[in-house]
């Protein structure tokens, strides 16, 4: 029997069998893990234990959310394919088994289709694991409205006014202390043609009338502006590793654009008299569904924990971390690619409740 | 983990054993902030100091940690 090997690094690990005919590597990535605790629940020789999450998340120890005994594990990767997270994985001769067909492997997927994204950002911003960058360029402001502007500097009289009524910050002045040699209060005026929105806002204040403007999109509307200058251009990203295709992105979107499919199907219920509100459960859900709601009006009673559960994957990490077993979280339904083998399909089917 | 306490950090006043989700159902009394009256509780403030009684209770969730004002009780 060859020996397995355990390697620890930060609150990594890594797990290896080499033999000549394959090499096994499970590796474990703590950043990833959310501590549902089901690659505990599956691991058919009971190799990987849920340390106490609650205390390790909620203090910032350095310490990960699981652990595993080498001795134990016979490295066949099923804790890879029960994990929602991907936080775990198990290379055979360096390749990924979620990429071989001969195993099963959770149906989840997050999209977001660049051809129909308008590139708000409001996934980016409201995805609970940072795991979508939006990247947005945005048309050229002076192309999008024109005109002309001119200060006749004779007149001027270095007032200010202009420059403290521009909306846009468009006019800078170059304010100095007059000396004997220069008597004046400012060294030049400039108008920043790339700020100016033509709002002639300077020329109706100008207590001399030393402003010339005219707004063009005033004077022939939109056949002034070219609709190719208008379009903004982007892309999104989604890092897959952090993904937990909770449906935020789905949910927020304003044009239909992010797509997302989970794996597991279920039941969330919080029994609210047990309940406690220590906001364990708060504190460790990856997808913030749950959170404590606030009375609209001061004496009201409100629910001690709230859920939305229509961002739960019901990953049961809550269920987990609750000390007074309030939290019951059901999966009905787990969608996995389809598996010859028959102790594999009864291990996936064991992730119903 | 482990929990843990610092005697000579503690200010009794308290707070930990009125957090602590596993307490208050054990010993309902310290959800309004009296003492608790069970020795079946996780902690107590005893003569004035924080003490542990059913430590193997700890589920580890880490809100008495969170709440304590000096670090006379935590996880390791």
């Amino acid at each position: 029997m060859v020996a397995n090997t355990k390697e620890v690094i930060d609150q990594d690990i890594c797990v290896t069998r080499s033999s000549a005919d394959e090499k096994r590597e499970w590796s474990y990535k703590d950043e990833l893990c959310v501590g549902c605790g089901i690659c505990a629940d599956i691991c058919p020789v009971d190799a990987i234990e849920l340390e106490p999450i609650g205390g390790i998340v909620r203090t910032g120890a350095e310490k990960s959310k699981i652990s595993i005994d080498e001795n134990k594990c016979v490295l066949c990767g099923m804790c890879s394919v029960g994990c929602p997270a991907d936080a775990l994985d198990l290379k055979i001769d360096d390749k990924s088994i979620k990429e071989m067909d001969s195993y099963p492997k959770l149906i989840k997927s997050a999209e977001i289709d660049d051809e129909t994204c308008v590139f708000c950002k409001a996934c980016e911003t409201a995805c609970p694991r940072e795991a979508i960058t939006i990247a947005r360029s945005l048309p050229d402001r002076s192309k999008l409205v024109t005109g002309e502007i001119e200060i006749d500097k004779e007149t001027c009289i270095d007032c200010g006014i202009c420059e403290e009524m521009c909306p846009a910050d468009a006019i800078i002045m170059e304010h100095h202390v007059p000396t004997s040699v220069d008597p004046t209060v400012s060294a030049d005026i400039k108008v920043d043609k790339d700020k100016c929105v033509y709002c002639l806002i300077c020329k109706k204040s100008c207590p001399v009338d030393a402003i010339k403007a005219v707004c063009r999109t005033c004077s022939y509307g939109d056949y002034d502006l070219n609709p190719e200058d208008a379009e903004i251009e982007g892309s999104s990203f989604i890092d897959e590793d952090l993904c937990v295709n909770c449906g935020w992105c789905q949910e927020i979107c304003p044009v239909d654009a992010a797509t997302v499919k989970k794996a597991f199907k279920g039941t969330l219920t919080i029994d609210q008299d047990t309940c406690t509100t220590c906001g364990a459960c708060v504190d460790i859900c990856p997808c913030d569904v749950l959170s404590f709601p606030k009375p609209a009006e001061s004496g009201q009673i409100v629910e001690k924990v709230f859920k939305d559960e229509k961002y739960c994957i019901y990953c049961g990490a809550c269920e987990k971390v609750c000390p007074v077993d309030a939290i019951d979280v059901e999966r009905t339904d787990v969608d996995y690619t389809p598996t010859k083998s028959n102790s594999w399909k009864n291990k996936m089917e064991s992730l119903k409740s | 983990m482990e929990l843990k306490v610092n005697q000579d950090n503690c200010l009794g006043c308290g707070v930990c054993v009125v957090a602590c989700p596993v307490n208050v159902s054990i010993s309902p009394e310290v959800a309004g902030g009296h003492g608790s009256k069970t020795e079946e509780t996780i902690m107590m403030v005893e003569n004035g100091v924080i003490k542990l009684f059913s430590e193997d209770k700890c589920t580890k969730c880490g809100t008495c940690q969170m709440f304590c004002p000096t670090d006379a009780i935590w996880l390791e």
